[in-house]
């Protein structure tokens, strides 16, 4: 089976440039930016946080920053990380003024989850959309980090601002959690083919990562 | 299992062979491991189609341009806080002035339900201390006017006795009978000047008052009409 496609270290050293761009107030790199990061960071937030308009909210969040931090920027960690590490703070903040709702929203979403096998991917990621919603913020912030972001385990622990151990022990317990949940996961079914073929088909490009 | 890496030490690694990131020695150690291990290779598998799952195009599109322009008003000045901001701000605030800045939704509405209740039982309580405890046939001078005679008849009298006293009188009937039987009259030919009016209605109370089955008349004959009585009926 094929390695899922994140973006690579290929656009750490262009990302590094427009940054060094912003620290001197060229808006145009900013923007540059911006629209690079978009759309990861809007999914990866809506999906952590169920909701698009926190989500752009904490989107904008982060930008702020990095427009008033740049200059902070060592190149020490990937650029990427730098601004999932700042994405992440910002998330952490607004999902904890949302708790409430939050918890709201995973009593509703607390459905049992097996009843019947999705039949193609788009219905297995509603699924696990749900799933996800039952586990620990921290747990699936690791999970999304992971699958869907595609960062290495040290990076996932500069962004929490954790020991690796840490990150290894949260996966492991959103694993054990996502495999009750989710038994069908373990029986790929055709559209597990139909969807590795739709992957890899697809562009880089159009990859979150 | 091989020397090199045991099982559970594979086991936290495999999100990372997943997704690709794993590298170098660390990466052959994994996959050596996982070739010889029929619970990693299924946990592989499991793992990637994770990944593939959560990394499959949304069908949701994202419009970055809006939001963007929000930022760099935000940037200029034009917009100095974003509710994201400013919510999680006001919480702090408020939560540092108080000690506990939020409550539940359902505990403000029922909260705010128990305070308008209080007020409406408050607001009902003093109108009804602000009414007397009775009510005379005098209490509502406004209602009744100055030149109408207010008379009783026995209680015994048919309609026909009364409407034939009244015909004696020289008085017809302009208000009532009310629940307690009481009618207001006037003379039958009351004059328009003022003067001869008061004396009309005073020559009309005096010919009611003779009459013995008239329990009460008001004004009485020689009374005004201001220093009326406030209480009960006079004993015929």
């Amino acid at each position: 089976m094929a390695e899922p496609t994140y973006r690579g270290a290929s656009n750490a050293a262009r990302e590094t440039d427009l940054i060094a761009r912003i620290a001197d107030g060229d808006r145009k790199a900013f923007e540059e930016l911006y629209y690079l990061y978009h759309r990861r960071l809007a999914r990866f937030l809506t999906r952590l946080t169920r909701r698009y308009d926190i989500a752009e909210e904490v989107v904008n969040d982060t930008f702020w920053v990095i427009w008033r931090k740049a200059g902070t920027f060592r190149g020490a960690s990937q650029p990427s990380t730098w601004i999932l590490g700042i994405a992440y703070r910002k998330a952490r903040n607004a999902f904890r003024s949302t708790a409430r709702l939050a918890e709201k929203n995973l009593q509703i979403e607390q459905l049992p989850l097996t009843d019947e096998t999705p039949t193609d991917t788009e219905e297995l990621r509603d699924w696990l959309g749900r799933a996800l919603a039952q586990l620990p913020v921290e747990q699936r912030l690791a999970v999304e980090l992971c699958y869907e972001l595609g960062h290495s385990c040290e990076e996932i622990a500069t962004i929490m601002d954790c020991p690796v151990n840490t990150v290894k022990t949260r996966l492991f317990h959103a694993r054990g959690k996502l495999q009750r949940l989710l038994p069908q996961l373990a029986t790929p079914s055709s559209a597990s083919a139909d969807a590795g073929a739709r992957s890899s088909a697809a562009s880089p490009g159009q990859k979150p990562l | 299992m091989t020397d090199s890496c045991s099982h559970s030490d594979a086991w936290l690694m495999l999100p990372w062979l997943a997704n690709g990131r794993l590298a170098g020695a660390e990466r052959v150690r994994i996959e050596e491991h996982v070739r010889g291990c029929a619970q990693c290779t299924r946990e592989v598998a499991l793992q990637r189609r994770l990944c593939e799952v959560l990394t499959e195009p949304e069908r949701v599109t994202y419009a970055p341009g809006p939001s963007f322009r929000k930022l760099m008003d935000r940037i200029d000045g034009r917009q100095p806080v974003t509710p994201a901001e400013s919510a999680p701000a006001r919480v702090r605030v408020l939560a540092s002035r108080g000690g506990s800045a939020w409550r539940p939704p359902g505990l403000a509405w029922a909260a705010s339900f128990l305070l308008l209740v209080g007020f409406v039982g408050l607001a009902a309580t003093t109108y009804r201390w602000s009414q007397p405890r009775y009510i005379t046939h005098t209490a509502a001078p406004a209602a009744r006017s100055a030149a109408v005679l207010h008379i009783a008849f026995l209680p015994s009298l048919s309609i026909t006795e009364v409407g034939g006293a009244l015909h004696r009188a020289g008085a017809r009937v302009v208000e009532g009978p009310d629940g307690a039987g009481i009618v207001g009259v006037v003379p039958v030919a009351a004059s328009t000047d003022t003067a001869d009016a008061s004396a009309d209605l005073h020559a009309l109370a005096l010919r009611l008052h003779a009459d013995a089955r008239v329990r009460w008349v008001q004004p009485l004959p020689g009374a005004t009409a201001t220093d009326t009585p406030t209480h009960g009926p006079p004993q015929p």
